[in-house]
């Protein structure tokens, strides 16, 4: 469903991203983790069609999106790590705005579909009210219903938990798990290691602008050499292993 | 004092590292076009205002009197706009900067917080005034042939004015703030935008220019000289720097001693007045503006606001999203709203000085007259035009802001974007420019070929001058400004501008000759030659192509920015 083929990012001299490669099925959640900048919110930028790469394809449910990049992003529902949203559109319009883009025509689907999310996300009571008066949470929040508002085949996400109230990070969980079940791909970078570990079927872990490990829990336990240890221990020890010379 | 060079420091630091930021290249070729445009428009300033004091200083008895009253005008104006320009920097300054939160959160009294903004404020609302008036009191310096105490008196007094003006502006928005609703601050900007309407109209309607060409109206020279130099309110902050120029350049140098005392110590009193002001209620105020802004005509909720949008309605979906969300932040952002007033205000003068014209009392031929006035009027409206497009259009993909990634992540090219806001900003600004000349045509009572050459001409450069507009604001976004509407004085605006004004100059020229030859073969009932016609055709193909190619090029630019580096 998801293709990285060895995407390279330069801002300039900067190598931010290095020949990443990464295949993720359907149906799969897929966790990216790594150090403050290493190349995550780069390469999340590069699938959601935001960045152009360097070097390298990405393909979307076998469309590339460097040839095709509208009819791939109609396919993604992505959820970048910062809520910049229109500060002067009500909550309502802003969905009424993502799906007018994202080709939901159908009015009365629309409405049902909105409110639904809007319901899930405990933003209905504020559905009138300027974006501008919403939390950074609720922001958060909005910008995750937008993004399923046109039932994506694939869901790119950048630290979806940040700005949070734990009831919010219920929510997006069983949500993930959900849509994977129903099908739907999950590319999903984070900081938060114990949800990686909780949701992810399969984990990369980014270092430098490289991929350093990739594979189930089990398998990155095997290559950091650790027996009963937590994605926590697994994760130091590989990036320091990388750190060092 | 420590604290308050600690609070200036991070707005200093900025200012450096940005300078520092650019390649040297960049930075010099951009300091050298925006250093050598605003030469031009300070040596252009100078220039007018040395040749018209020689020329009342060469007539006999009441060229003193008119080199007078214009200084009294020009400290008014520049008071007026001081204060209007203090007013919104201060409002943004104290209450509405992102940083306030931050700056909150430290151990510094209030009244230190808003000492340190006021100063910032003062520079940024009197800089671009007081630059720009060094060319007036230079040319009264020179052609008075002053000493050195008026230029001493100068540099004295018109910081006294800056202070005064910005310290009467913060104390207006501190009570503002605290006597405004929670959430209703910004709504400054709408009671601001009204009083500036009203102010403008009044002005306009009491000077009567129209009476300047009208030799009736001068029914007693004697009371309108007498009139002239009466003296303004002592009352007036600018009458006091008046009064201290004018006895300056007379060589008084008590007076004018007395009067720039008088000056600062207003200033002290008044900076002293808002220090206290703010140490007792700037933080209410303050605390206060950070509850949620609230809209100005709230939407009831279950109401369906889709019906208001039918015809919108009708348009494809990824058109539909980005039309609706253009209109709604636009009529939402109620910082928009002095501009809009103002715009209105100055079309309203516009317009109405065209009905009171009294061009039958004109010594030249009326019929002529009507029609060059109209082809000038042509450029004159393709000129505000220019100057509603700087300041709405090319902000237009700035006011995107940090939101741009729903742009950048949405499943449509930057292209169909970027030409949605093309005819979002096309539409009404057709319409206005249209409106405009229908209107002064008909009050000038206009030949239909006149009217037709115009009415089709603005239809051709519109499309051009929002192009432009919207196209170079595309090539030099700025996504992280506090305020986009600014960025109109970055290099990508004046750039803007400065092109704007040569397409239009091009196009009148270009069509000048060719229509004077046809007008006047018209009066005189001549038969156009073959040349002739040529000409007249090649003209308006070369109209054509410079108007096809002013869209053509900028919106092309403008795409390729978006796309690539952003």
């Amino acid at each position: 469903m998801i293709t990285l083929k060895n995407i390279t990012k330069k801002y300039g001299p900067i190598l931010a991203v290095n020949g990443i490669n990464i295949s993720v099925a359907r149906g799969e959640i897929f966790g990216f983790i790594g150090p403050n900048g290493a190349g995550k919110t780069t390469t999340i930028r590069i699938m959601g069609g935001i960045l152009a790469p360097t070097e390298g394809t990405v393909i979307i449910d076998g469309i590339d999106m460097a040839r095709e990049p509208e009819k791939a992003k109609r396919k993604i529902g992505f959820i970048p790590d910062r809520p910049f949203l229109y500060e002067k559109l009500t909550g309502l319009e802003f969905l009424r705005f993502s799906a007018d883009l994202y080709g939901v025509n159908n009015e009365e689907a629309f409405r049902e579909k909105a409110e639904g999310l809007l319901k899930m996300f405990s933003l209905f009571d504020w559905a009138d009210g300027l974006v501008e008066s919403y939390s950074h949470g609720m922001k958060q929040r909005l910008i995750i219903a937008a993004a399923l508002l046109h039932d994506p085949g694939v869901i790119i996400v950048d630290e979806p938990m940040v700005g949070l109230d734990p009831n919010g990070i219920r929510i997006v969980k069983e949500l993930l798990k959900d849509k994977a079940r129903d099908g739907t791909t999950v590319f999903m970078s984070t900081h938060s290691l114990g949800i990686a570990e909780d949701i992810c079927d399969r984990i990369g872990i980014i270092n430098r602008g490289s991929l350093i490990a990739t594979g189930t829990m089990n398998d990155l336990k095997l290559a950091a050499g650790i027996g009963e240890a937590d994605l926590e221990a697994v994760f130091l020890k590989l990036t320091e292993e990388n750190d060092s010379p | 004092m420590k604290q308050l060079l600690t609070l200036l420091k991070p707005r200093y630091l900025a200012f450096r590292k940005g300078r520092s930021g650019k390649t040297a290249g960049t930075r010099n070729a951009k300091l050298f076009f925006m250093g050598t445009i605003g030469l031009a428009f300070w040596g252009g300033t100078f220039a007018v205002f040395y040749r018209i004091l020689s020329y009342f200083q060469r007539v006999e008895g009441f060229g003193d009197i008119l080199a007078y009253k214009l200084l009294s005008m020009v400290l008014m104006t520049f008071f007026a706009m001081l204060i209007f320009s203090s007013i919104i920097t201060s409002l943004s300054k104290l209450y509405l900067s992102r940083d306030l939160i931050l700056v909150h959160s430290m151990p510094v009294p209030a009244a230190g917080i808003f000492l340190a903004r006021f100063l910032e404020s003062t520079v940024d609302s009197s800089w671009m005034v007081i630059v720009y008036s060094l060319p007036i009191f230079l040319s009264y310096g020179i052609v008075y042939r002053a000493d050195i105490f008026f230029y001493a008196a100068v540099v004295i007094a018109i910081p006294a004015l800056c202070l005064i003006a910005s310290a009467m502006s913060s104390l207006c928005v501190m009570l503002a703030a605290l006597l405004l609703p929670a959430g209703r601050i910004r709504s400054v900007f709408i009671f601001l935008g009204m009083i500036l309407f009203l102010i403008l109209i009044l002005a306009f309607r009491l000077m009567r220019p129209e009476q300047l060409v009208d030799p009736d109206a001068f029914a007693s020279v004697l009371l309108y000289f007498r009139s002239l130099s009466m003296p303004a309110s002592p009352l007036l902050p600018t009458t006091w720097v008046y009064d201290s120029l004018r006895a300056s350049l007379m060589g008084d140098l008590k007076g004018a001693l007395f009067h720039l005392s008088l000056s600062w110590s207003f200033c002290i009193t008044m900076i002293f007045i808002a220090f206290w002001t703010a140490g007792a209620c700037y933080f209410t105020g303050f605390s206060k503006a950070q509850t949620a802004p609230e809209k100005l005509f709230p939407v009831r909720p279950g109401h369906n606001n889709r019906s208001a949008y039918s015809l919108i309605n009708m348009l494809p979906g990824p058109v539909r999203a980005f039309t609706v969300k253009e209109i709604k932040t636009f009529f939402r952002d109620q910082t928009q709203w002095p501009q809009l007033f103002l715009l209105v205000a100055l079309i309203t003068v516009y317009v109405y000085n065209f009905s009171v014209l009294p061009l039958e009392k004109s010594p030249i031929k009326t019929i002529y007259l009507q029609n060059v006035l109209s082809f000038l009027n042509m450029g004159l409206a393709a000129f505000v035009l220019t100057a509603v497009a700087a300041r709405f259009v090319f902000p237009a993909v700035s006011l995107e802001g940090e939101a741009f990634w729903i742009v950048r992540a949405a499943p449509i090219p930057v292209r169909t974007f970027l030409w949605i806001k093309f005819f979002v900003y096309y539409a009404p600004l057709l319409a206005l420019a249209e409106i405009l000349i229908v209107v002064t045509n008909i009050l000038l009572h206009v030949t239909p070929l006149m009217m037709q050459l115009s009415t089709i001409t603005v239809f051709l450069m519109v499309p051009g001058i929002v192009a432009m507009g919207l196209g170079l604001g595309a090539t030099y976004p700025d996504f992280k400004s506090e305020n986009p509407a600014q960025t109109v004085t970055s290099f990508g605006g004046l750039l803007f501008m400065l092109f704007s004004a040569g397409f239009i100059g091009l196009i009148i020229i270009l069509e000048a000759g060719p229509i004077y030859t046809l007008f006047m073969a018209g009066i005189r009932n001549e038969t156009i030659t073959s040349f002739q016609w040529l000409w007249l055709i090649g003209s308006f193909l070369l109209v054509l192509l410079l108007c096809i190619l002013a869209v053509v090029i900028p919106m092309r630019m403008g795409i390729a920015n978006l796309r690539e580096n952003f």
